[in-house]
């Protein structure tokens, strides 16, 4: 529908105005509405009417650690793309809700902005925000990030980069000994998919554009683990092992440190083993990272580090 | 002064307009900061309506931040005259609110008719931080619609919070399409002049 008499984008009017109307209807009545003397003013009439029905409802007082977490992420995420040549870029951003796209668990993350390697990451815990009020947070700034993440130095990723490779080989010889008769869709699908997933992978951590933090801490003779940030593609990788579990009703919080921020990238819980592998995308500007840290939080994560630092790494 | 003029100049419990366009200038301008200070002014009013639409405190968190987020995005496509920055901000986010109705309505294919109401609506605030300039409005509003004839109220409910087509409030209701346009327009012309009066006296 393009364009509309006036009775029938008046008769329309109120559907508009409560956004009840098809696109197309709307379209058309906003096209007709926008030149006519009657309809225009009755619309914007209608739309402030029913924008204020809104205030009728029933205050409600949203949990006021989620709130503060909901705060705290939309102002990273607002100052990340700032950052980033702030100009809002079309389209929805890799990550949604800050931390929580680097466990690519989040629960409200945006669909499709993460990928999760299956098997190597046993359990990741959902980064809800957590349920403390604001004024129970401290943040302990005493903390010296950058002298403990200095005496870190950067170490090649051999090790990931073997058994990511070694996989994706495995999986091509699979595939390629399907017979015809055994190439079902699902199951090729299915090994494409993960050679797919396998070649993003190595994608992300090689190339010349690929910064490498190693994570460990004071005590520890070898990395804790590794963070991978393929500055061109936006590609954060991490990989950790021999991490002891948090302790009850703790989880582990990720932390990008800037030269102005700890930006939140996550919790997470290490498997059995200790190990986790996780991958995200999430825009950063290429000379901001300072280090990354680990710190242990109490669960659901915290919108600052308050928690003893595990491990970290200079970038 | 008309309609939109007055209701610029309207902002039920957190001061005036003004410095809510003041902070959109800001946003506009990148200023991060700016959003916090909206998101402080403004959160509890949305989550509020959200929550009433979605009756599921996750989804209803997530429509905030849907909503503030885009209100950093688009920022620059809001425009005074065209209402207040709460106005404008509910508008958003009763709309991703909707959307998620419909989605919900559409993958469990269940009712919503029945559910909602302004007949939820509480006679008075509950909480006792509101001040009173939103309790008044809310009475305002509450008697232009307790004034509505019960057809009128009923395909207004069924819009405002199913977000039901207006063809689809004509099979649920049983009453042909145009006997449901009329209603729904003759409700929302009888509510917007009493609404319109109180924006205006409380200049």
């Amino acid at each position: 529908m393009t364009r509309m008499t006036h009775e029938e984008a008046f008769s329309e009017l109120s559907a508009v105005a409560l956004d009840t109307a098809s696109a197309d209807v709307a379209n058309a009545v906003r096209k007709h509405a926008a030149a006519c003397p009657e309809c225009g003013p009755e619309l914007a009439a209608m739309e402030q009417t029913v924008a204020l029905l809104g205030e009728l409802v029933p205050p409600a007082q949203m949990n006021r650690g989620r709130s503060a977490g909901i705060r705290s992420r939309l102002l990273m995420r607002a100052r990340s793309e700032r950052e980033s040549h702030s100009a809002p870029v079309p389209g929805p951003p890799d990550i949604a809700r800050g931390v929580a796209s680097l466990t690519g668990q989040g629960s409200r993350m945006t669909p499709g902005g993460q990928r999760i390697v299956t098997g190597e990451s046993k359990r990741v815990t959902p980064a809800q925000t957590p349920n403390v009020p604001r004024e129970m947070i401290p943040v302990r700034r005493s903390v010296n990030w950058y002298a403990i993440a200095a005496t870190v130095a950067l170490v090649i990723t051999g090790a990931q980069l073997f058994r990511v490779t070694s996989d994706r080989e495995r999986m091509r010889s699979q595939l390629a000994q399907l017979t015809p008769a055994d190439t079902t869709k699902s199951p090729v699908d299915s090994l494409t998919l993960a050679l797919s997933q396998k070649d993003s992978m190595i994608a992300a951590m090689t190339g010349p554009d690929v910064k490498v933090v190693a994570l460990t801490n004071q005590g520890a003779r070898q990395p804790l683990g590794r963070m991978m940030w393929n500055r061109s593609s936006n590609d954060w990788i991490m990989v950790t092992y021999n991490l002891r579990p948090p302790k009850p009703g703790m989880t582990y919080q990720v932390w990008l440190v800037t030269a102005d921020a700890k930006i939140s990238a996550g919790t997470f819980r290490p498997d059995a083993n200790g190990n986790t592998f996780m991958h995200a995308k999430y825009a950063l500007d290429r000379n901001a990272l300072r280090a990354v840290a680990i710190t242990e939080e109490p669960e659901g994560g915290m919108p600052s580090p308050t928690g003893p630092m595990v491990v970290a790494g200079a970038a | 002064m008309n309609p939109s003029e007055r209701a610029q100049s309207y902002s039920p419990e957190n001061g005036s307009n003004a410095e809510d366009v003041a902070l959109m200038r800001r946003i506009v301008e990148a200023d991060e900061t700016a959003l916090g200070a909206l998101y402080d002014r403004w959160v509890r009013s949305l989550y509020s309506l959200v929550l009433h639409l979605l009756k599921d405190p996750d989804e209803a968190e997530d429509v905030v931040e849907e909503t503030f987020w885009q209100a950093w995005r688009k920022a620059s496509s809001y425009e005074p005259s065209r209402g207040a920055v709460s106005t404008w901000l509910l508008t958003i986010g009763r709309r991703k609110a909707l959307d998620r109705l419909r989605a919900r309505k559409r993958s469990k294919e269940d009712t919503v008719t029945g559910e909602h109401g302004f007949d939820d609506l509480p006679s008075t605030a509950p909480d006792p931080s509101s001040e009173v300039e939103g309790a008044e409005l809310r009475e305002q509003i509450r008697a232009a619609l307790n004034e509505l004839p019960d057809e009128q109220r009923e395909v207004l409910e069924l819009g405002y919070f199913t977000g039901l087509s207006q063809s689809e409030i004509a099979e649920a209701t049983g009453q042909p399409l145009g006997t449901v346009k009329t209603r729904m327009r003759l409700a929302m012309q009888k509510l917007r002049e009493p609404l319109s009066m109180y924006r205006g006296a409380k200049e």
